[in-house]
């Protein structure tokens, strides 16, 4: 029962991939959260395959904690994003060099 | 269990090269959302139901709908298109599937299977059998509670800060210069 085990394995890498390039490539800061959270699903899919073929149930149990923590992130930067939006700055992560008030 | 496997597979990269090609982000945050759904199937037949309902309710629900609202609130404009021949494009394409092809490769080859099918160090005591007999959702949980104990003490440690920092972060400021 080890055929699909690739398949799940290579989808993963390539989301995490696209997730990487998403980050890198795209200027508004909420598709770059988006990117963030296609990476942590890649890594959760890893996560769940490698439990499932190893016949272990960490892999489980951490992938409940990533969506946990991805949870808190997106909470986190959404509330950050918003600010930056506020404070009348352009949604544009290049324009964001300054870390001050 | 093939076949689903490839819809499901396809729905998911296509939504993940959604997200990253959309000039609005109102289409990347759809995108997502297909893609998410499609990765509870997978999830699926991989024996984690639990897991694909988590993803359900947690992602395609509660993340993906706080995205939505964010973006309707925020409204940002279309951004300019990525153009493939562009070198930053180009480079960032080609060392994707150099990446991929690297992880597929190792895959394949098995770096974690023998050649059996066997894994390195043997199986672990859950197998899908197991798990079935036992419940998986009571498995997931007790695992959780005993063996996994301090990273789930950690984890809502966690929720907490960030509760606490998107309240400070969101609260209305009448002193901004």
């Amino acid at each position: 029962m080890t055929g699909l085990f690739p398949g799940f394995l290579i989808l993963s890498a390539a989301m995490f991939a696209l997730g990487a390039l998403g980050v890198m490539l795209r200027r508004n800061p909420l598709v770059v959260f988006m990117s963030i959270e296609l990476m942590l699903n890649a890594g959760n899919l890893a996560l769940i395959t490698y439990a499932r073929y190893t016949h272990t149930m960490a892999g489980q149990v951490f992938a409940l904690i990533v969506i946990a923590v991805a949870a808190s992130e997106v909470v986190v930067g959404l509330a950050l994003i918003t600010g930056v939006y506020r404070s009348g700055r352009r949604l544009d992560i290049d324009a964001l060099s300054e870390m001050r008030e | 269990m093939t076949v689903i496997f490839g819809i499901a597979a396809v729905l998911a990269f296509l939504g993940a090269v959604g997200v990253v090609v959309s000039r609005r982000t109102i289409y990347s945050a759809l995108s997502l959302v297909a893609n998410m759904v499609a990765l509870a199937v997978l999830f699926l037949l991989l024996d984690a139901q639990f897991l694909a309902a988590v993803q359900i309710i947690v992602y395609a629900g509660a993340v993906m709908v706080l995205f939505v609202f964010i973006i309707a609130l925020l409204a940002p404009g279309a951004e300019e298109r990525l153009r493939p021949l562009e070198l930053r494009v180009l480079v960032g394409g080609i060392a994707a599937i150099a990446f991929t092809a690297v992880i597929g490769r190792l895959a394949l080859n098995g770096i974690t299977v023998t050649a059996a099918g066997a894994f390195h160090g043997g199986f672990g005591p859950f197998s899908p059998q197991a798990v079935d007999a036992h419940g998986q959702v009571q498995t997931l949980g007790e695992q959780l509670f005993t063996t996994f104990l301090l990273p789930f003490e950690v984890t809502s440690l966690l929720l907490l800060v960030a509760a606490v920092g998107a309240v400070y972060l969101s609260r209305h400021r009448r002193t901004t210069r």
